[in-house]
């Protein structure tokens, strides 16, 4: 690389920055939440075609859902950005249950791990978990 | 070979403007049209992609000079003289991009590379600029080697192709509803290429154009945007994460995995088959997601 192309990265860069530090200065975004049981099957079929979700496990805070279709099969939803994005909740998925929390971790590294608030029903949602993971 | 501008240089200026005009309308009509995080990593990825086309370059320019010898016939630069082949030259290159462009969607080698610029959920002037490492590597130059072939000197395709991909930047928009008629007709507006960025069954899979979208009308792939089915963007399995790196590699470090795991007969197919496809039917390709669709949604009247 010259010396004119090390100074267009540079340039470059410094517009990058300047441009992401301005879309959170301005006051850009959203604030993401699942409303209701509805909101997160309608997010989980959007996420798998076919997919028909009946029962919900939603977080207190509307951040994440856990939706199950008839054959008992679950999927996990979860803010992503301005919006969300989903994932089996198949083996490959460890669950934790703390109390009223239900932890989730996926083997994608970049997707993580997510807590649900479920309160009372997050130790049913765990043993479904288990049930269906195992069975 | 002769040397001419790079006509994409000039144009980042205007680029960096309107991006910028595009975010203080959003913060008017939709302030979640745009994600800090969501634009770092488009314009990251951008930028990252400028170096790695750098690197490359004079690989891409010794091929073109190499098949340009074999040459069908002699066609010079001068605008005054050959401004017919100027024109002719806009226009294939229009075809070469299509036809890559639809190979990018149905070829996982090619979509490895083509799925860096779809993977945000967000359709704003930052995704036009989140563009691929790995063009290289995955031979989308192969696409414009035939115009070498016919005779168009390197120079003039490679300025057209760049006059290619400067129209293709304001295209990524919500801000522009709909154009006049005659120009949707003919030309790649914002809503043509809004269906092309969608997630949606009914959207996947359509609208390759770059300018003209008549190439889409006249090969089968042309699907109009509708007013009561919003677009949801992005990718059917979504990222679920702002790492650049991952943006850049998580579809070859996929196709990685699924060589390794698969049977012997079936390891090829996992680069050259459609996304999604696999040889035991556990994934869905973009078929049978729209096949899918089709069986489950209420039988909409004839038009």
């Amino acid at each position: 690389m010259n010396q004119a192309a090390l100074v267009q990265l540079g340039a470059s860069l410094i517009a990058v920055f300047f441009v992401a530090w301005l879309v959170g200065k301005i006051g850009l975004g959203g604030d993401p939440r699942i409303a209701d049981a509805s909101h997160a099957i309608r997010l989980a079929e959007e996420a798998e075609a076919g997919f028909k979700g009946i029962e919900v496990a939603r977080d207190r805070a509307g951040f994440a859902a856990i939706v199950q279709n008839a054959e008992g099969r679950m999927m996990l939803v979860r803010a992503h950005g301005n919006f969300f994005a989903a994932r089996p909740v198949d083996a490959s998925v460890i669950g934790r249950l703390d109390k009223d929390f239900l932890t989730l971790t996926t083997p994608e590294r970049t997707f993580g791990a997510v807590t649900l608030q479920l309160g009372k029903d997050a130790g049913m949602w765990a043993s479904r978990m288990r049930e269906f993971t195992r069975g | 070979m002769d040397k001419l501008p790079d006509p994409v240089v000039y144009a980042v200026p205007a680029f960096i403007l309107l991006l910028i005009a595009e975010m203080i309308l959003s913060l008017r009509r939709d302030k979640s049209r745009y994600e800090a995080r969501d634009t770092l990593t488009s314009l990251m990825l951008g930028t990252v992609s400028q170096v790695a086309g750098a690197l490359v370059g004079a690989a891409v320019i010794g091929m073109s000079v190499f098949v340009y010898q074999f040459r069908l016939f002699d066609i010079e630069i001068e605008f005054s003289r050959w401004w017919w082949a100027w024109v002719l030259c806009f226009f294939l290159d229009d075809l070469a991009y299509y036809a890559f462009h639809r190979s990018a969607h149905r070829v996982r080698w090619f979509w490895a590379s083509h799925v860096i610029h779809h993977s945000s959920q967000h359709y704003n002037l930052s995704t036009a600029l989140r563009q691929t490492w790995t063009g290289f590597f995955s031979l989308t130059f192969l696409f414009r080697l035939p115009l070498f072939l016919i005779g168009f000197p390197p120079a003039m395709v490679f300025f057209c192709a760049g006059l290619n991909l400067i129209y293709q930047f304001w295209i990524h928009t919500e801000a522009i509803k709909r154009l006049p008629k005659w120009f949707e007709a003919v030309m790649n507006t914002p809503s043509h290429h809004r269906v092309h960025h969608g997630v949606n069954p009914r959207y996947l899979d359509a609208n390759y154009a770059g300018v003209f979208i008549i190439w889409d009308k006249m090969f089968g792939s042309f699907v109009p945007e509708r007013d009561d089915e919003p677009v949801r963007y992005g990718i059917v399995k979504q990222l679920g994460s702002f790492n650049i790196l991952w943006a850049a590699v998580h579809e070859w470090v996929g196709i990685a995995k699924d060589v390794w795991a698969a049977p012997w007969r079936h390891k090829l197919d996992y680069m050259w088959r459609e996304p999604g496809w696999s040889h035991d039917g556990s994934r869905a390709t973009s078929a049978m997601i729209k096949e899918r669709w089709a069986a489950g949604r209420p039988v909409e009247p004839a038009e």
